[in-house]
């Protein structure tokens, strides 16, 4: 921002050179500049040779008042010897309306005058050739017929200039650069910016300092136009003039609303009244049907003065309060516009004032506003680009502090994702090693509670002499039997699915043999069989245990064994045809005790009944997985 | 002609059990009863025996060793292999080395001949366990011979019918044989007798198996 601000400052001072550099024209010697010459009112067709020719100091201001007419002036000078053998040429600065020019009498040339269809108004220099058959070394009378004005306008005529072309042909050339060729690229410049920013404020209506800077362009560039267009047909003069004033005011009132809105100000009713002021002088204009222009002109245009100082007091205001360098610029380049508008003014309506104190310059009639206002612009549009910029660095550095947060955020994930890893790692690990040891438990508890109490109570029963043969023999199948289950059930790749098969499998071929027809009956879903191997030992072994006092005791044909799953409970049925325990032997009534143990670890219950019809015995469990199974069957 | 058996078992007191369960039943004659590897190889060879009836921990060498001697050397002999618990693995490695059957040791002596009457009728014991490893085998044969070959469809890979695989998967269960053949609408004889077959192909396959992965090594 400091770097632009500098860089616009250095700019504004080169603008400011050049146009001083204007004023220092310097005469040269063989050329003849007149201060002075004599003015005859007149509409005399060729110069008049005698009448009231009065002196008349140069710049010449002559008010039209109400009877226009053109106005004779002449003044005589010398070519020298050698005058005659180059081309010489007459310089006029400034002649808006047009005129002839006669030398020794005779018709040398002219700057087209207004005719009844076309209205000119010139803003360029005129350099008229003098034909050098006119010329004399000495004592030519040069003569000009200065067009009328329009009513109630002012008839300014310049210190004009004789001497040969070449000489004469720069400073043409230099004026002709500042009062038209700047205008005219002026014009084409601040149209086009001036489209470009309405189009950014159209797309983006949020963004009001871009609609007014906009608009002001557009407006100043057809304000400026009046430096370009030099003919005009005569009805759309007046048109013509009402566009050129509501241009005028509409950029500095919108110049108003724009440093309001930068300086954080929002009075709708300030601003209404601004625009009314605006539309009020070309309204006056337009009403009045152009009989009052000069009137309008020096009232209403007077009036944008105050609005434009406090334009200026407004951004000294903020400038005060901001005290940065783009706070400045604002200021500024108001300030030189303002100055440049007051001078215009000064040059337009009261040329007394200004040529009092600076002859020379206020004669030449250069007009700053356009080259203040150009640097308005330029300030304005140098802030918000600044601002623009400022937003896309801020949104740069958004967007890559969004990308350094995603960039932490995914570290993050990570990291954390690693530790969750850890964790459930460690989880399983702990998990694997508590199954494991669930697992030794188990095996122990099996060899200590099973196979071990029954080997121990065998043991004690055949040192006794207790047993007989065939009892010792059926305790070590009981034995055998109870390790062929723990090693079905605990077979690692196996589940109780797999351990039930091989159950079933194992006790039809010992029931055929003790000639017991078997029934099964698997009625479960598959959910219901991913029971615990702590589960599905117990209750193998409740199923091993009854089948056994089946074959044992009951003296039955049939068994049947049903595994069924009644809501939230698996139920295991082991019902024979036989004699029932009408006496239950010690054996058998150990068996129950112990059937009845299991279904208590397993948090269910044992049911047996034992009748003439036979015997059945019921357990009960609770399932985990069957509770779900039961309300959604599937 | 009674069928002759040959007991290789290091166990004295089992050896008994087998011999008198033989001995006792006319139909069976006892060609020899020996207790180490070595000499089940010699009787193996001098006798030529109907069925080997032999146990997996010998003293001298491996069970398995002296199954694939008979399997290579006298396919018409059939192995019944004594196990303790009929634990499954030990049974189907015996059976991929060439034993048709298994036989617990704690079985009676009328199971013991009808199980050897049984197995030269052509029927072979299995059970719920045993048929899931032996479909996991057959499964991982599928696969291995699709190997380098690629993307032969592992249907046709496998060397077991649809109606046998069925059946093992049937056993794998815990259906019966009676069960079986009502569901497959065939006796349980004939049931057995594909169990038996399933056994034979298992052993072939498992040898091929092996002859082919120690060519891929180098072997041979």
């Amino acid at each position: 921002m400091n770097r632009r601000g500098t860089a616009a400052l250095a700019l504004w001072c080169l603008l400011s050179v050049l146009v001083c550099a204007l004023a220092s024209a310097a005469a040269r010697a063989d050329v003849l500049e007149f201060t002075h010459m004599q003015r005859l009112d007149s509409d005399a067709a060729t110069p008049p040779g005698s009448g009231d020719w009065r002196d008349a100091p140069l710049p010449d201001a002559q008010a039209a008042g109400g009877n226009p007419q053109p106005a004779w002036y002449r003044a005589s000078f010398d070519v020298g010897d050698d005058g005659t053998r180059s081309t010489w040429a007459v310089y006029l600065p400034f002649l808006y309306e047009g005129a002839q020019v006669w030398v020794n009498g005779r018709f040398a040339g002219h700057v087209p005058e207004s005719t009844p269809g076309v209205r000119v108004r010139w803003e360029r220099p005129h350099l008229i050739v003098l034909p050098p058959s006119l010329l004399q070394a000495h004592g030519n009378q040069l003569a000009l017929r200065a067009a009328a004005t329009a009513s109630g306008g002012v008839r300014h005529f310049p210190r004009l200039a004789v001497g040969p072309l070449a000489e004469l042909q720069p400073r043409a050339d230099r004026r002709t650069f500042w009062v038209r060729t700047m205008p005219q690229v002026t014009v084409v410049v601040c149209l086009l910016v001036a489209g470009f920013v309405l189009f950014i404020y159209w797309r983006r209506r949020s963004e009001e300092l871009y609609g007014l800077f906009g608009l002001a362009s557009a407006l100043w560039g057809v304000r400026t136009l009046t430096f370009v267009i030099e003919r005009m047909p005569s009805d759309s003069w007046q048109l013509w003039r009402i566009t050129y004033l509501a241009a005028t005011g509409g950029f500095i009132v919108v110049l108003a609303l724009f440093s309001l809105r930068f300086a954080g100000f929002h009075r709708p009713v300030l601003e209404r009244m601004l625009v009314a002021y605006w539309l009020a002088g070309p309204l006056w204009l337009w009403l009045a049907g152009g009989k009052l222009e000069v009137l309008v002109n020096q009232l209403w245009s007077a009036g944008l003065i105050p609005i434009g100082l406090s334009i200026l007091g407004l951004s000294f205001w903020s400038l005060l309060r901001q005290r940065t360098v783009a706070a400045a610029v604002m200021p500024v380049t108001l300030m030189i516009a303002v100055l440049a508008g007051v001078h215009d003014y000064l040059i337009a309506w009261d040329a007394g004032a200004l040529s009092r104190w600076w002859p020379q310059w206020a004669g030449q009639r250069i007009f700053l506003l356009h080259y203040g206002a150009d640097l308005v612009l330029l300030g304005m549009g140098g802030l918000l680009t600044a601002r623009f910029i400022e937003a896309l660095s801020s949104l740069q550095a958004a967007n890559r502090e969004l990308a350094d947060l995603n960039e932490t955020l995914e570290q993050r994930v990570a990291e954390r994702e690693r530790h969750l890893a850890a964790n459930f790692e460690a989880m399983g690990a702990l998990q694997r090693e508590h199954a494991a040891e669930q697992e030794r438990q188990l095996i122990m508890r099996e060899i200590h509670d099973g196979l071990g109490s029954r080997l121990f109570t065998s043991l004690l029963r055949v040192e006794r002499g207790d047993m007989s043969d065939t009892q010792i023999a059926d305790a070590l199948r009981d034995c055998i039997a109870d390790m062929r289950l723990a090693l079905e059930v605990l077979a690692p790749d196996d589940d109780f699915q797999a351990a039930l098969g091989n159950f079933l499998f194992r006790w039809q071929t010992l029931m055929l043999e003790a000639r017991v027809q078997p029934a099964w009956a698997i009625d479960v879903p598959d959910s219901a069989l991913q029971l615990s191997r702590q589960a599905a030992l117990q209750l193998l072994r409740v199923a091993q245990e009854a089948l056994t006092n089946v074959l044992k005791h009951a003296r039955a044909k049939n068994v049947r064994i049903e595994l069924r799953q009644r809501g939230p409970m698996l139920e295991l049925e082991v019902a024979d045809d036989g004699v029932g325990h009408a006496r239950p032997e010690q054996g058998a009534g150990r068996g129950i005790g112990n059937m009845r143990a299991r279904a208590r670890q397993l948090g269910g219950d044992l049911d047996l009944r034992s009748g003439a019809g036979g015997t059945r015995v019921l357990l009960r469990l609770p399932v985990p997985g069957l509770a779900e199974a039961a309300v959604h069957p599937q | 002609m009674a069928t002759r058996v040959l007991i290789v078992e290091d166990e004295p007191e089992f050896m008994r059990r087998f011999s008198n369960a033989v001995l006792n039943d006319a139909a069976l004659s006892l060609v020899a009863a020996v207790s180490t590897g070595q000499a089940g190889l010699a009787m193996l060879d001098l006798q030529a025996p109907d069925v080997l009836l032999v146990d997996l921990g010998l003293p001298d060498i491996a069970g398995v060793q002296l199954i694939e001697h008979a399997a290579r050397h006298h396919p018409g002999c059939d192995v019944l292999v004594v196990t303790m618990f009929a634990d499954d693995e030990h049974v189907v490695a015996s059976i991929e080395a060439g034993a048709s059957g298994y036989l617990l040791k704690d079985a009676s002596a009328e199971r013991i001949a009808a199980s050897i009457h049984e197995l030269r009728a052509g029927g072979a014991p299995i059970s719920p366990g045993i048929a899931r490893r032996v479909l996991d085998r057959f499964r991982r044969i599928a696969s291995g011979a699709q190997g380098p070959a690629g993307a032969a469809a592992a249907g046709d890979a496998s060397p077991l019918t649809p109606r046998e695989t069925e059946l093992l998967r049937m056993v794998a269960k815990g259906f019966t044989f009676d069960t079986i053949g009502r569901l497959l609408d065939i006796s349980p004889h004939t049931v057995v007798a594909h169990v038996k077959k399933i056994y034979r192909k298992l052993a072939v396959h498992s040898r091929s198996e092996a002859v082919f992965e120690a060519s891929q090594l180098g072997l041979l």
